[in-house]
């Protein structure tokens, strides 16, 4: 699922439009009432070359199996979440993929390097931000980017304008000990992107956050892919993560129990997209004709809506069937499954 | 492949110094220092207590052994530990720079506050000691900043040690202090290990000791500091507090200096060991 922000053609009013790539939506304007469709736009391809490729990852903590025998590979070009709940090995994975943790088992290569015999070339590459970020209390943001900066050979001429893009230019002088949670993570971004690097692996980063700055860095993450970049991603928030990713992997108890596109897993799992149609005089009963259509799971009345679980493909059954029997539709909305619905069923069926 | 970098080393070094010159304790107890060296130069040159150069700095020599070990250890004990707990050290590992360069510097760099800190405090002493006592022993002098600073980065070592090791901040500041314990309930234990072994309080006093306890100064780098200030001033006999004891030969300046070094070296092996093996 995908949002797009869309403007009114007759009275300029902007609108936010959620959908499936390619799906074509029925779109009634707030203020002008107008109706029209739009159609929600493809991702662009992402290529076939790996960035990221981890074969075998096993982490052992005294008995515990951290990360058990994990495998999953990155594509260019991609926004790659990681998705889990807490403890369930996801911050083990990232920091694995980065060298901070010494695994048991497995092999990760990272643009073709090998991150144990080749960290130093693997780790100009990367941007990083950890899910605790903290810098040194007693330097500004400046000297905090000019140490980063010389650690990666960079120029420190690119320092201001990193400030400025991530808005902490006033706080230029400002030793970043009185800075709040989020100024810190904004610096964490601004240090992440030194070196304009191919990759960025960001461990839950808005963790925390309040709204404002949760959406500035969800706007940055899709700045930077649309750049080129490549992302790893992870979080335990659905939402985020299915508004952010082309592709995810799922990771529970250490294991991972899925990696694919939201629109695939739901497939796989059998996930049904839900109708909800306002119709004129419902009065809270489902029209028998409805659950007799082959596709069709379940049908629940509340007012003068309809909910119908279904395939997409009988959506149009379902709506000449309710005009057969009388019945004055009013308007449709299709809710599509959700990646909370995939993660809910996965997880449930792995403990 | 090289083995390290010293590029890296520096910037990790410069970012270190730049942090921590800053930090309020390490101000404060740099103040404290001057302060104490400038009362104490002056009392000295007043003539009231001691008369030259070589009593003054051997009247230092304790302010010095306790001062610039605490010092050391602030700066170090949470060097590791802490910025692993706080994430600072995550980011920095996740750039171009290997784990030994990133703890070299950590200690060049904590060294410099140190040097710095050291320079202060000797530095206005030393004008004092100038104006009042005269040019005197000014080789003596210079080598005591230098075996100081040399205390500096022992403890330094060995708090970076501590912090390699310890997972989280708090078990560091714990090691902290007893490291620094250790160089203050030292010389009570040998004394009692002395006494229980069949010492008497007559051979303590009249300086009929026996080899080895001269000898146990180099497991203490704060009496190690002392003993080795005293042989830069020639000093082979001491007399403090009524008791007198000569210095024996093998503990020659020489000598001292490769324990000196030894104390350098070993915890800092042990901190990358450590380090290496560690999982941020």
């Amino acid at each position: 699922m995908v949002s797009k922000t869309i403007i009114c053609p007759s009275c300029k009013t902007q609108m936010t439009v959620q959908g499936n790539p390619g799906e074509k939506i029925l779109v009634t304007c707030p203020n002008c009432k107008k109706k029209g469709y739009f159609i929600i736009p493809s991702p662009k391809p992402i290529s076939d070359s790996i960035s990221i490729e981890i074969n075998n990852l096993t982490k052992i903590y005294k008995d515990i199996k951290a990360v058990d025998n994990v495998s999953f590979n990155v594509y260019n070009g991609e926004i790659f979440g990681f998705l889990g709940p807490n403890g369930a090995g996801k911050t083990t994975t990232i920091k694995s993929m980065l060298g901070l943790i010494h695994v048991n088992t497995g092999t990760i290569k990272i643009n073709g390097f090998d991150m144990k015999k080749d960290s130093i070339e693997v780790k100009e590459k990367i941007g990083f931000i950890p899910e605790k970020v903290s810098f040194y209390d007693n330097l500004t943001p400046f000297q905090t980017l000019s140490f980063f900066c010389e650690l990666k050979g960079v120029d420190k001429s690119v320092i201001p304008s990193l400030i400025k893009e991530v808005g902490l230019e006033d706080a230029m002088n400002r030793k970043v000990g009185t800075f709040s949670k989020g100024m810190v993570q904004l610096l964490g971004i601004a240090q992440a992107m030194i070196g304009n690097p191919s990759i960025y692996i960001l461990d839950e980063p808005t963790v925390g956050l309040d709204a404002r700055w949760v959406r500035f860095i969800r706007q940055k993450i899709k700045m930077l892919n649309e750049q080129g970049a490549t992302v790893v991603f992870s979080s335990h928030i659905l939402s985020e993560v299915e508004t952010l990713c082309n592709r995810v992997a799922i990771i529970n108890n250490g294991k991972l129990i899925a990696e694919d596109t939201v629109a695939n897993l739901n497939k796989y799992l059998h996930i049904k997209p839900r109708i909800e149609i306002s119709i004129d005089k419902l009065d809270g009963k489902v029209p028998k004709l409805i659950e007799k259509i082959d596709g069709v799971y379940s049908a629940d009345a509340k007012g003068n809506t309809l909910f119908v679980t279904c395939d997409s493909q009988v959506r149009s059954r379902v709506i000449a069937a309710l005009g057969k029997s009388g019945f004055k539709v009013v308007n449709i909305k299709t809710i599509e499954p959700s990646l909370e619905d995939a993660f809910v069923k996965l997880i449930e069926g792995d403990t | 492949m090289k083995m390290f970098n010293p590029r890296t080393m520096y910037v990790v070094a410069k970012k270190e110094f730049l942090d921590h010159i800053r930090n309020k304790w390490v101000i404060v107890l740099t103040f404290l220092f001057a302060l104490i060296i400038v009362i104490f130069s002056y009392t000295v040159g007043s003539g009231e207590t001691f008369g030259n150069m070589q009593n003054t700095v051997l009247g230092l020599l304790t302010i010095t052994s306790f001062l610039i070990p605490i010092i050391a250890i602030i700066l170090g004990f949470s060097t590791i530990s802490g910025e692993a707990e706080s994430g600072a050290l995550n980011v920095v590992l996740s750039y171009p720079a290997k784990r030994i360069e990133v703890l070299l510097g950590k200690l060049l760099g904590l060294g410099s506050v140190i040097i710095v800190s050291v320079f202060i405090g000797f530095g206005v002493g030393g004008v004092v000691i100038a104006l009042t006592v005269g040019p005197e022993s000014w080789a003596g002098y210079i080598t005591f900043i230098f075996l100081t600073i040399f205390l500096g980065f022992i403890y330094l070592s060995l708090a970076i040690c501590i912090s390699a090791f310890c997972k989280r901040r708090i078990t560091s500041i714990g090691g902290g202090i007893l490291v620094f314990c250790w160089g203050i309930i030292y010389g009570t234990i040998i004394t009692a290990i002395f006494f229980a072994t069949g010492g008497t309080f007559d051979d303590l006093t009249t300086g009929n000791l026996p080899e080895w306890f001269y000898n146990s100064v180099v497991f203490s780098p704060g009496d190690l500091h002392q003993t080795a200030v005293q042989r830069a001033f020639g000093v082979n006999v001491i007399d403090a507090a009524g008791y007198s004891f000569k210095i024996p030969e093998f503990l020659s300046l020489s000598n001292l200096l490769i324990v000196h070094i030894i104390w350098l070296i070993v915890p800092l092996v042990l901190a990358y060991i450590f380090f290496k093996k560690r999982d941020i």
